[in-house]
C-alpha cells in the first residue's frame, strides 16, 4: 500500500498543520513552511541546538524549508545565488519529498512520536447537545497491532483491534472506524463515563488471546519450509566442522569449535521461524455508542 | 510459495512461536495512572496510515523499488536481487564484471532487508578510497543513512561504511566482534582469498546474517581462492577442503567435475557478464583523427624529442627525473602551453650555473615561433560539426586553461573538471555542463560524480599512457543508462610518440572498441614486474628509431593479448549458470 505523490502530500500538509507550522507559499507541487518549535524539534536532527534553547531558554529559531511534491506543478522557485560566502545561509533548502525519500520517513517518525498514545473523548451529536439527561459514554481500548512472519524472509499484517471495557466485546478495523467521528481531548458537558468492568491487563489479555487464536488458524507451510532449508544448512556446516573437529591439536580445535557455534547461531538467527506482535499505537475511544458490525 | 493471510481450517501447534511485545502496555498504565501525557488525534492518525503504507503484505514481492525515486535498476539487477533474496537467503557472491552494477544490486537486497525490518544493524567493509562513495551512493541513490566510520562512536549508527583496514584493528576489532550484524557487505572481496591473512580470520569471527560478498575477479590464479570466499559465506558448500580439492580440481587453475561444481557455484555465486546479452550497452565507434604539426610545431617537438634524450643519457636511467622527461616529450603533444610550465619548473631546479639552461631557453624560443595550436583547431572543427555535447579529455592543467580561453575566444561555451575542484563545485560544474555548455573539457576521469549519460560524444585531446585510464575515461560516458552509441575521436599527431601509443591502445590492444571486462585481471597478471605505463617510458627513452619502438610496441601487444586469453579461458566453469539454475 504504497502512497501516490498526493496522499504524501496530504500526509506532510497535515502534519505540518496538526503541529502549528507557518505556511508561508503554497502550489499544487509544493509548500514553503516555517516550522513550529515542535516540528523543528522532529524534523530538522538539531538536538545540540535544542538543548541550548531549552538551557538558556533563547527565543528559537526555527528552519525554514520548500518541500517539493511534485516539480511539474509549481511555479518556478526563485534561483539559489551562487556558491560563495553566505551561500549556506541565503538559499532556500529545497527538499523532495516523495514516497521512500529520507523526508517522508522522517514525517512518519515524527508522527509515530506525537501520535502513540491516545485519551478521546466522541463529541456530543446534536440529539445529545438538547436532551437534558447526561449521556452515558462506554470506554473502549483501541490497540493498533503489527504481526510480523518473520524467517529468513518476513511478511506483515496490521490488526486494529478495538475492545469495549465495559462489555469485553472485540471488534475489529476499529481505528478505521474511529477515524470517522469526530473527538476531542476533553471530556464533553453532560457526558458521564460508565463502570469498566475490565482492568487494562485483562482487556490486555483478552486482545492477545484473541489475535493469538486467529494466528493460529493460518496456514503455516511458510514456517514449515522455513525449517526445512534450516535443517539443511545445520547439516551441511554440521558435514563441514566435524571434519575439521578430528584435529589432535587443541588450540585449533577450541577455535573450531568456536566457529562452528557461531555459524550455528548464525543459521538459528537467519532462519527460525518467529511470530512478533507489536503494539503501533493504543489509547482510550469514550463513544457513545457503537455501531455493532 | 506465495503464502497469504489465507485462512485454512488446520488446528494444530503453530510451528512458530508467537512473541509479544508488551512494551506499549507499560506505557498505557504509566500515562493512565498520570492522566496523560495525551497525544494528538491527528498525529495518532497519521502514524496508523503512515504503518499501513510501509506495510509489508507478502513475503516475496520486491517491496524496494516503490521506494526508489532516484534510480532506475536495470532488469539484470533486479533479478539478481531477487535471486539473492529468494534463492540464495541473503549470502551471496555478487561478481559481476565491472561496470555492470554490483553496488547497485547490493543496494537493492540491503534496502529490501532494511524495508521489512529484516536488517537494521549493517556493516560494509570496503577499501579506505570507497569509503565516501559508498556513503553517497545509499544515501543518495537508495535513501540509506549510511554513515562513514570516522571515530569510535559512529560505530554505534545502524549502517556504517568503513574500511577493512580500519575495522580489523584494536579497539574497533573487539568492538565489532561483540556485536551481531543482520548484514555484512565486503567490496572488493578478492582480497580475502587467503585464509591466512587477519582480514580472512576476522571476517570469520564477525557475526552476521545476511552476508554479500563483491567481487568483479573472483578468481585470479587458483580454484582455492574461490573456495576460502566461498567458506565465509557458507562452510561447507563446496564440501571439507579435502573434499574439494578431490571432487574439483586437476591443478590449481584447472577444474574437474565443471557441471557439478558450475551447480554448486551457482547457488552462492551470481556473475554477469557484458557478453550476456540482455545488459543493454550501445555501441562504440572510433575514430582516430591523424594531424599533421605546423612546421613550429614539429620544430617544438624535434627540439624537445633531443633534449629529453640527451637529458636521459645524462642521468644514466635515474627514475625520478625520468619522469619529468617523460612528461614533457607526451606534452608537446598537447600544447606549448603545457610544455613551457614544466620546462620553467625544470629550469628552476638547475643550479644557476648549469648549461641546461642555455637549452631551455633555446626551447622557449621555440615555443614562441607558434602561433597556433593544430590540435585545438581540429577539435573546435570536430565540435561545430557534430554540433551536440561533447566531453574533451587531456592529461594536462594547462592545456584545460588554454582550451578554455580559446574555445571562448571562438565563442564556444565550454566549462572546466578537475580532480582538484571540491564536491559542490564539480556538482555545479556538472549541472552547467548538463543545461548550459556543449563542451566540457576534463582532467580526470576517475572517481564518480561524472556519469555523463546525457553525451555521447568524447575527444581525448591527449591520451593516458594507462589503459585503466583510458577506459575509465570511456566508462564515463559509455555506460549502462547510456541510450545512444557512442562515439570516440582520438586526435593523433603524425610523427610522433603519440601516434605509437595510440597504435598500441587502438590497434593492438583494442582498448576502446572492445569492452575488455577484465582489464584489471590482465593488467595486474601483465605487470608483475613493471607497470605498462612505465614500459613504455623506457621504450621510449631507449629507442633509437622510429623502427625500434615499433617493435616494442608490436611485442608489448602480442604479450596482452596472450594473457587475455589466458584470463578469458580461465573463466568458463561460472559462465552461464546462474540463468540455468534459476528456472
Amino acid at each position: 500500500m504504497v502512497m501516490s505523490a498526493k496522499q504524501v502530500q496530504q500526509f506532510v500538509l497535515r502534519y505540518l498543520d496538526a503541529t502549528n507550522c507557518h505556511l508561508i507559499e503554497k502550489s499544487p507541487g509544493h509548500v514553503i513552511v516555517k516550522l513550529s518549535p515542535q516540528a523543528d524539534r522532529e524534523l530538522t536532527n538539531r538536538p545540540y541546538y535544542w538543548g541550548f534553547v531549552d538551557r538558556t531558554g533563547t527565543e528559537p529559531e526555527t528552519m525554514k524549508f520548500c518541500f517539493i511534491f511534485d516539480k511539474d506543478k509549481m511555479p518556478p522557485l526563485p534561483p539559489d545565488p551562487p556558491p560563495g560566502p553566505g551561500y549556506i545561509a541565503h538559499r532556500l533548502l529545497k527538499e523532495e519529498v516523495t514516497y521512500g525519500s529520507r523526508r517522508l520517513d522522517q514525517f512518519f517518525q515524527a508522527a509515530k512520536a506525537g501520535g502513540s498514545y491516545v485519551n478521546l473523548f466522541e463529541l456530543p451529536n446534536a440529539e445529545q447537545k438538547s436532551s437534558n439527561f447526561s449521556t452515558p459514554y462506554e470506554q473502549w481500548l483501541g490497540v493498533n497491532m503489527k504481526i510480523e512472519f518473520a524467517c529468513d524472509m518476513k511478511r506483515e499484517e496490521i490488526h486494529a483491534l478495538g475492545i469495549s471495557m465495559v462489555t469485553g466485546d472485540i471488534i475489529e478495523q476499529f481505528c478505521d472506524n474511529m477515524l470517522t467521528r469526530k473527538m476531542s481531548p476533553r471530556l464533553p458537558a453532560n457526558v458521564h463515563v460508565l463502570r469498566s468492568a475490565l482492568t487494562l491487563t485483562k482487556a490486555r489479555n483478552q486482545l492477545e488471546s484473541y489475535i493469538e487464536k486467529k494466528i493460529r488458524t493460518y496456514d503455516d507451510e511458510w514456517a514449515v519450509e522455513a525449517k526445512i532449508r534450516f535443517d539443511d544448512e545445520i547439516a551441511r556446516i554440521d558435514s563441514y566442522y566435524e571434519g575439521l573437529l578430528k584435529t589432535e591439536d587443541d588450540e585449533i580445535k577450541k577455535s573450531v569449535e568456536e566457529q562452528y557455534a557461531n555459524r550455528k547461531q548464525e543459521l538459528t538467527w537467519q532462519y527460525e521461524p518467529r511470530i512478533r506482535i507489536s503494539v503501533m499505537n493504543c489509547g482510550f475511544f469514550h463513544l457513545r455508542s457503537v455501531a455493532k458490525q | 510459495m506465495s503464502i497469504n493471510s489465507a485462512t485454512t481450517s488446520r488446528s494444530k501447534q503453530p510451528s512458530a512461536p508467537i512473541d509479544f511485545d508488551r512494551t506499549w502496555f507499560s506505557e498505557l498504565e504509566e500515562r493512565t495512572a498520570k492522566n496523560g501525557p495525551w497525544d494528538d488525534f491527528t498525529l495518532f492518525a497519521l502514524n496508523y496510515e503512515a504503518e499501513q503504507s510501509q506495510v509489508v503484505s507478502t513475503f516475496d514481492e520486491l517491496q524496494c523499488l516503490t521506494q526508489l525515486n532516484n534510480l532506475s535498476p536495470l532488469p539484470h539487477q533486479i533479478e539478481t536481487a531477487t535471486k539473492v533474496l529468494h534463492e540464495m537467503r541473503g549470502r551471496a557472491i555478487l561478481a559481476d564484471e565491472v561496470g555492470l552494477g554490483k553496488t547497485i544490486e547490493a543496494g537493492l537486497i540491503l534496502k529490501e532487508y532494511l524495508v521489512r525490518g529484516l536488517a537494521r544493524k549493517v556493516l560494509i567493509l570496503v577499501p579506505a578510497s570507497l569509503v565516501l562513495q559508498w556513503v553517497r551512493e545509499l544515501n543518495q541513490k537508495f535513501g540509506i543513512a549510511a554513515v562513514a566510520q570516522k571515530k569510535e562512536y559512529t560505530w554505534h549508527y545502524d549502517v556504517v561504511v568503513a574500511s577493512m583496514d580500519t575495522a580489523k584493528r584494536d579497539p574497533h576489532k573487539d568492538l565489532l566482534l561483540q556485536n551481531e550484524y543482520d548484514m555484512l557487505i565486503i567490496d572488493e572481496a578478492h582480497k580475502l582469498k587467503n585464509k591466512k591473512t587477519t582480514n580472512y580470520q576476522f571476517i570469520t569471527q564477525l557475526r552476521k546474517k545476511y552476508c554479500l560478498l563483491l567481487t568483479a575477479t573472483p578468481i585470479q590464479n587458483d580454484l582455492s581462492e574461490l573456495y576460502n570466499l566461498i567458506t565465509l559465506l557458507k562452510p561447507g558448500q563446496l564440501g571439507g577442503v579435502s573434499d574439494f580439492a578431490a571432487n574439483f580440481i586437476v591443478d590449481k587453475r584447472l577444474p574437474k567435475n565443471e557441471d557439478q561444481l558450475q551447480s554448486e557455484l551457482s547457488k552462492v555465486m551470481i556473475r554477469n557478464r557484458r557478453s550476456d546479452g540482455n545488459i543493454g550497452f550501445t555501441k562504440r565507434f572510433v575514430k582516430n583523427v591523424p594531424l599533421t604539426l605546423s612546421d613550429e610545431e614539429m620544430a617544438l617537438y624535434n627540439g624537445v624529442t633531443a633534449f629529453v634524450k640527451d637529458r636521459y643519457n645524462e642521468l644514466n636511467g635515474d627514475m625520478s627525473s625520468m619522469l619529468s622527461l617523460v612528461t614533457l616529450q607526451r606534452e608537446v603533444c598537447s600544447s606549448r602551453d603545457a610544455v613551457f610550465l614544466t620546462l620553467i619548473n625544470l629550469s628552476k631546479k638547475m643550479p644557476e650555473d648549469s648549461p641546461i639552461h642555455a637549452k631551455i631557453w633555446e626551447l622557449v624560443n621555440m615555443i614562441r615561433q607558434i602561433k597556433a595550436n593544430t590540435k585545438a583547431e581540429k577539435a573546435l572543427e570536430l565540435i561545430e560539426e557534430m554540433n551536440d555535447k561533447v566531453i574533451i579529455f587531456t592529461e594536462y592543467r594547462q592545456t584545460q586553461d588554454y582550451l578554455l580561453n580559446f574555445f571562448r575566444s571562438k565563442n564556444m561555451v565550454a566549462v572546466p573538471y578537475r580532480g582538484g575542484m571540491n564536491r559542490g563545485k564539480k556538482d555545479w560544474m556538472m549541472d552547467l555542463f548538463r543545461n548550459r555548455a556543449q563542451v566540457m573539457i576534463a582532467t580526470e576521469a576517475g572517481g564518480e560524480g561524472i556519469n555523463l549519460q546525457f553525451c555521447h560524444n568524447m575527444i581525448n585531446f591527449d591520451l593516458p599512457w594507462n589503459p585503466m585510464r583510458v577506459e575509465q575515461r570511456i566508462g564515463r560516458v559509455h555506460r549502462l543508462g547510456q541510450m545512444n552509441d557512442v562515439k570516440i575521436y582520438n586526435l593523433s599527431t603524425s610523427g610522433t610518440i603519440e601516434e605509437h601509443i595510440i597504435n598500441l591502445l587502438h590497434e593492438k590492444i583494442n582498448l576502446f572498441e572492445l569492452v575488455i571486462g577484465q582489464l584489471d585481471v590482465i593488467l595486474e597478471r601483465m605487470e608483475k614486474q613493471d607497470s605498462l605505463e612505465k614500459r613504455l617510458y623506457k621504450m621510449m627513452l631507449e629507442s633509437k628509431s622510429d623502427e625500434d619502438i615499433r617493435a616494442n610496441v608490436e611485442s608489448i601487444g602480442k604479450s596482452f593479448q596472450d594473457i587475455a586469453k589466458t584470463v578469458a579461458d580461465n573463466e568458463p566453469y561460472i559462465q552461464d549458470a546462474p540463468q540455468e539454475e534459476a528456472q
